[in-house]
């Protein structure tokens, strides 16, 4: 056979039978695949690939599996649905491909697809409506949850339920996570309700707003505390708009856009007011950046999502950008830094983080070989694929030096995945967010101890 | 993971299924094996009959000697980052995957060299060893990904096998399985240059048809002590291409020596690395030469020297390593970057004399303009190795075509000239035909008449690297007739 009849018979690269197999609106946008030349750059950035060695499970089989289902080579069933949910979201590949694929835009389309083609359906549909659509959307009932959870870890039950054997009954990956699960604070939506303005400490220099985040608030509000401090150390009035809501990466992750739509709706009318909306969590920073994503059927919303985006920026990037006192506290200490992945690859935020650990006195940083790979966090990751999450994990933490005494990093999700990691593996390093790590700087500096 | 066994109603599935370890080590359902349809050529697709992934050597001979006996079709796949389409199955073919081999089984500083399976990626020999002074030479731009195993297959070159060669001059044992499923080991001790025929030679870069690479001692080499960069842009070709005559015939043999055109640039700005070249300039060179600290600097200031004798628009020496490494981030992405200013590609790999860049760069853009699609043009001009990108839209009718007849006609313009048509991409499928631009069929013929003794069967990844037998029987019948007259 010649080139010259090279079996074009086959379908083409690319058919003209438009998005065939995509039934619903919102479908994966054509032009993102269009930028994809199949030169597999991508392979080895992916942890799915890493771990299994299949091209289904790699970022350009992914894509190619988008593009097969538009092409009406392959149906939206369950051999699609299970590559492109295996998928971490964790955008390394957006990094490694030389012509900025968005992989990751991608997966989250396809994944709404998928959920309206196939509905979770039995006790995984019950647990996902409940936990997705009926707690993260409602703060009150989160920190409801939050409550609860705190009533478990001081009324003595965590004691009994550890010590009867009552958790041997639990799935395993619930069991380590319950045993990092940090105590439960005051949300400091809650605490600050009756406040309209955090006035900065000295001259106010600007006025942010806070994206309090669901779970950060009721699990981490220690971090939510460090930071309204520190924002205030550095002449920010700080304010906490009281309607915003959860960001919604959670549900767009799942495949559900249409509550991830209408929490974007939300928290966009909220910050109305809002010069920058600072983010403490790389997974909700990376959402909120990318909310015109959501709306692109919808014009109108789109540019105000494309407004919006310009406002959001990360803590450390922030502080990077409108300068920041160095502390005069001493913290002794070893550190190596985790890139939260939606850090790293979803906004590029690699060497500020970096550089405020490095203006604390006494803070000696290491470096961790592939500190961008993904922890297998990955949002509700650890909880939906906990095999592959875990496999993920143990390759993380043998990058992880040693001799270390702390990990820092930017994002939630990753800390009680690390918080796992350590566990599960034997270390002992502690486990703290990088404005966590300056608060306590800035303490020990007013003669505050802590640590 | 846990042995589960496969039940397909295709009993040759079970048993592959069997042989490497259960369901997790194989694929066998059509929509698993839409991923594997193509390699780094999209422009022909087809669908294997399974992948299996086997975890050693022994299971990689039991896979080749079932095939064998059940006369099944197969073929060798590593990242699948080829250009040539080498790995894509054309007759159904079991696709044993070798990426799940990929451990450095022992690294030999003294002797300067390591023993790696095929599944290793070719950035992490360097990577493991760098800490310690060494270096693996062979640099294909897709190192980040691409395996040796594939490297080997391909006879894979890159930027610096100006001054240091190919994968085959850094190769220096093989285990291979021949395609009845028997192990063999060439070059045993890893000492180079055995007694008796270069088999080394003639398995590196046959292309997965003489049998699958299980083992591979590779050369590794001492970092060089200074290390200097260069980029100069011009505003003709024509300059660019002097300099690099001039550069070559001042008696200096740069590491690399590359070249990148106006659409070239256009492509990688747009794209993941743009380090802020100039968009009205036609040529941009970048030229590296390393080796001992003594001596460095000046060569570096002949290269100024020359550069500025050929109306250099702006030339620049890297200021540190990190500039050095956006430089070659750059460069390194070129291929894929095009995917930002094209919807599809095609890269052809001509060789051409070094003297006739101008006029060859000349013939492509004419042909560019009779095509109507733009051509991108990447080379190594340092070893005449042109990859001309043809830039097209398979989802516009025809243009698939078109782009093909391009990539050919530009072939042929090298073939013309007295150069070849594959500098380190490899035949494949893609350039079958186009081997008899450079070879009679009776060459052709002899080429198979080796393949058929390693691969008598030839169910090892048929229908590539030589053109169908067709004419050369019927040139037989002629030669034939002719006599018989």
């Amino acid at each position: 056979m010649g080139i010259n009849e090279l079996d074009l018979k086959q379908d083409p690269a690319c058919s003209e039978k438009g998005l065939s197999n995509y039934l619903w609106r919102d479908h994966p946008d054509e032009n993102k695949w269009a930028d994809c030349v199949h030169c597999g750059m991508c392979l080895e950035s992916c942890p799915t690939y890493e771990q299994t060695g299949q091209e289904q499970h790699s970022p350009r089989g992914r894509v190619h599996l988008i593009k097969s289902v538009a092409e009406g080579k392959l149906e939206v069933n369950e051999f699609f649905s299970d590559p492109v949910f295996a998928c971490l979201d964790c955008r390394a590949c957006t990094t490694a491909c030389p012509a900025n694929v968005d992989v990751g835009g991608l997966i989250e389309e396809a994944r709404g697809q998928i959920r309206q083609a196939m509905p979770l359906k039995g006790w995984q549909g019950a647990v996902s409506k409940f936990v997705l659509k009926g707690i993260f959307p409602h703060p009150n009932r989160l920190n409801a949850a939050g409550s609860l959870l705190k009533f478990y870890q001081k009324s003595g039950m965590q004691k009994a339920v550890r010590q009867t054997g009552l958790i041997k009954i639990m799935p395993d990956h619930l069991v380590q996570m319950e045993a990092v699960m940090p105590e439960v604070q005051e949300p400091v939506r809650k605490k600050y309700k009756n406040e309209q303005v955090l006035k900065a400490k000295g001259k106010s220099k600007a006025e942010v707003a806070l994206l309090t985040g669901c779970v950060m608030d009721v699990m981490f509000s220690d971090i939510n505390e460090a930071t309204i401090n520190v924002l205030r150390r550095n002449g920010n009035d700080v304010i906490i708009p009281q309607n915003q809501t959860c960001c919604g990466a959670l549900h767009v992750h799942a495949g559900d856009r249409e509550t991830g739509r209408m929490l974007a709706k939300q928290n966009i009318e909220a910050f109305r007011d809002a010069d920058k909306v600072i983010v403490n969590a790389a997974g909700c920073g990376c959402m909120l950046k990318e909310y015109s994503e959501l709306f692109r059927e919808e014009p109108e919303m789109h540019d105000k999502a494309v407004e919006f985006s310009k406002k959001v920026e990360d803590i450390s990037k922030y502080l990077h950008e409108t300068g920041y006192e160095k502390p005069k506290g001493e913290i002794k200490t070893r550190i190596t830094y985790h890139d939260a992945c939606h850090l790293a690859h979803g906004q590029n935020v690699r060497q500020e983080p970096r550089d405020i650990l490095q203006d604390i006195p006494g803070v000696e940083m290491v470096h961790m070989p592939n500190s961008d790979r993904c922890c297998g966090s990955a949002g509700i990751y650890n909880i939906t694929n906990p095999e592959m999450a875990d496999a993920v994990l143990e390759s993380k933490m043998q990058n992880v030096p040693g001799d270390v005494e702390m990990i820092s990093m930017g994002n939630p999700g990753c800390m009680l995945q690390m918080a796992m990691g350590v566990q599960k593996y034997g270390r002992n390093q502690k486990i703290v967010h990088t404005v966590q790590l300056l608060d306590w700087a800035y303490q020990k500096e007013d003669g505050k101890e802590r640590v | 993971m846990a042995f589960k066994k496969v039940k397909s109603s295709d009993r040759h599935i079970n048993q592959l299924a069997r042989i490497v370890g259960g369901s997790s080590s194989i694929l066998y359902r059509k929509e698993d094996l839409l991923a594997y349809d193509c390699d780094g050529f999209t422009i022909h697709k087809a669908l294997p009959k399974a992948v299996v992934f086997p975890k050693n050597t022994i299971e990689v001979s039991e896979v080749v000697r079932y095939c064998h006996e059940h006369n099944l079709p197969f073929l060798a796949r590593g990242a699948g980052t080829g250009l040539s389409g080498g790995a894509i199955p054309l007759n159904e073919e079991v696709i044993i995957s070798m990426v799940r081999m990929k451990r450095l089984l022992s690294v030999d500083l003294e002797n300067r060299r390591a023993v790696v399976e095929p599944g290793f990626v070719n950035l992490k020999l360097t990577n493991s060893i760098s800490d310690r002074g060494y270096y693996y030479a062979p640099d294909p731009s897709s190192q980040y990904c691409c395996t040796i195993g594939g490297n080997v297959a391909e006879n894979a070159g890159g930027a610096h096998c100006l001054k240091y060669g190919v994968t085959t001059n850094h190769i220096l044992g093989l285990e291979v399985v021949m395609p009845n499923g028997e192990v063999i080991e060439i070059g045993k001790n890893g000492i180079p240059d055995e007694p008796g025929y270069d088999l080394l030679g003639l398995i590196t870069g046959s292309e997965g048809t003489l049998g699958i690479v299980t083992k591979i001692t590779v050369r590794i080499l001492k970092n060089p002590e200074a290390k200097q960069t260069v980029l100069a842009y011009f505003n003709h070709v024509s300059d660019g291409s002097q300099a690099v005559s001039d550069i070559v015939s001042a008696g200096i043999v740069p590491a690399a020596l590359e070249m990148m055109d106006k659409v070239a640039i256009e492509g990688v700005e747009a794209a993941a690395y743009p380090v802020g070249h100039p968009k009205d300039i036609e040529a941009v060179l970048l030229i590296e030469v390393d080796g001992i600290s003594a001596g460095i600097d000046e060569q570096i200031r002949q290269i100024l020297d020359v550069c500025r004798n050929r109306n250099v628009k702006e030339v620049k020496v890297a200021r540190d390593e990190a500039e050095r490494g956006r430089w070659w981030a750059n460069r390194k992405t070129g291929f894929g970057a095009m995917g930002a200013i094209s919807p599809d590609y095609l890269v052809q790999d001509g060789v051409i004399p070094r003297s006739k860049l101008p006029e060859v760069l000349s013939r492509i853009n004419q042909i560019s303009n009779e095509s109507g699609l733009r051509i991108a043009n990447i080379f190594h001009a340092g070893d005449g190795n042109l990859h001309p990108l043809v830039l097209f839209d398979a989802r516009k009718p025809g243009e698939t075509q078109k782009a093909l007849e391009a990539g050919s006609a530009c072939l042929k313009v090298c073939a013309d000239v007295g150069g070849t048509i594959t500098g380190e991409h490899g035949v494949g499928i893609e350039k079958k035909e186009e081997m008899r631009f450079v070879f009679s069929d009776e060459e052709i013929k002899a080429q198979t008449d080796i393949r058929e003794v390693f691969n008598p069967k030839n169910l090892l990844n048929a229908g590539k690297l030589f053109p169908a037998p067709g004419r050369c029987a019927e040139v037989k019948k002629e030669i034939k007739a002719a006599a018989s007259s």
